[in-house]
């Protein structure tokens, strides 16, 4: 044959053009298990700080407020401008509150279009029901009616 | 009498001009898939001019090492207004990774505002496309703004230029002060 592309050539003519169609139509969905936004839910976060000491470019910043009635006001934010999307905080979040999304469309004007964060509430712990010194008095009268109850048996064997 | 058709032939292309400050590749080589057959950036007109001065959208990737801070100031400079700053990736905003080294200059915001930036390390070629889109809206109306202003830019924008340019000539910029300062750092 002496066009060996002629078919091929004749074939491109009557397919659709390999070029994406956005931004006229749809952005199309990234592949699966892509990086992007970050998503964060702040409900199951439990304050361990991880994700922020495995950050290399320091994107995550803590913020803690304390509440008149011993709370404390936790807030978690994600600077998408400094993050790298190698997904390591995700990795190494205890309680998964940190997940990678596969949205990329990640384009903005403003620093706050970048910004992903999550506030939630720490409750104060309770107060223990005794003391340590009341704990000490407790262990102690414990320890005297053992040694007693031993020297009494003694006796009733002797 | 050609007003309309020239703003009609600009509004359909506007050129880039791609600044490569110190990055890493990764969003250099997705800028210019933007511009293959794939997504094909060059139907909405969009094309990659090799000089400053003929650009109306600057692309500035990487994050603007302490070589690379004096040229990127001196072409910056070079574009004629209206023009529009895209930040390309993570590491024009922040530094990314390289944050805190002594071999940055950046955040590019310090040197020019930016109109648009494009997130992600690197950004997908669609979300290339759709920074580039925004940064053509903000073009139009930065001209209309300047015509309203008798062919002038509005006056921050001069400002901004002509500071650069002072910078560019004289090099008595930021770039010029905080590379001394990281000079005067190393002797101590």
């Amino acid at each position: 044959m002496i066009f060996p592309y002629l078919g091929q050539a004749i074939r491109n003519l009557f397919t659709k053009p390999a070029t994406e169609k956005f931004p006229l139509a749809e952005a199309p969905a990234a592949q699966p298990h892509y990086r992007g936004r970050i998503a964060y839910d702040p409900s199951v976060c439990v304050n361990c700080g991880m994700c922020q000491k495995v950050c290399a470019p320091q994107a995550i910043s803590r913020d803690i407020h304390p509440l008149p009635n011993g709370d404390q006001e936790i807030t978690l934010t994600f600077d998408l401008t400094s993050c790298t999307f190698c997904g390591t905080c995700a990795d190494f979040c205890a309680r998964h509150a940190i997940h990678l999304t596969e949205d990329y469309m990640i384009v903005g004007t403003k620093p706050e279009d970048f910004l992903v964060s999550g506030t939630f509430t720490k409750k104060k712990p309770p107060a223990p029901k005794f003391t340590p010194e009341q704990i000490a008095a407790m262990k102690a009268a414990a320890e005297a009616k053992k040694k007693a109850a031993a020297e009494k048996a003694a006796a009733e064997t002797k | 009498m050609f007003q309309k058709w020239i703003d009609k032939s600009m509004r359909k292309s506007p050129w880039i001009y791609h600044i490569n400050a110190g990055s890493c590749n990764g969003c250099d080589i997705e800028l210019v898939s933007v511009l293959t057959p794939r997504y094909d950036a060059e139907r909405f007109g969009f094309h990659l001019t090799g000089t400053p001065r003929q650009a109306d959208i600057v692309v500035v990737s990487g994050p603007i090492t302490m070589q690379s801070v004096d040229r990127l100031i001196r072409t910056l400079a070079q574009v004629p207004e209206p023009k529009c700053v895209v930040s390309l990736g993570s590491c024009p905003r922040s530094g990314n990774v390289f944050k805190g080294s002594f071999a940055i200059a950046g955040p590019l915001e310090k040197y020019t505002h930016v109109d648009v930036s494009v997130g992600g390390c690197t950004p997908k070629p669609e979300a290339i496309v759709a920074g580039l889109a925004k940064a053509a809206e903000i073009l139009e109306e930065k001209r209309r703004e300047m015509r309203k202003h008798g062919g002038m830019a509005p006056s921050p924008a001069v400002a901004a230029a002509v500071e650069h340019e002072e910078r560019a000539e004289f090099g008595t910029g930021d770039a010029t002060a905080v590379r001394q300062g990281a000079e005067q750092e190393a002797d101590a």
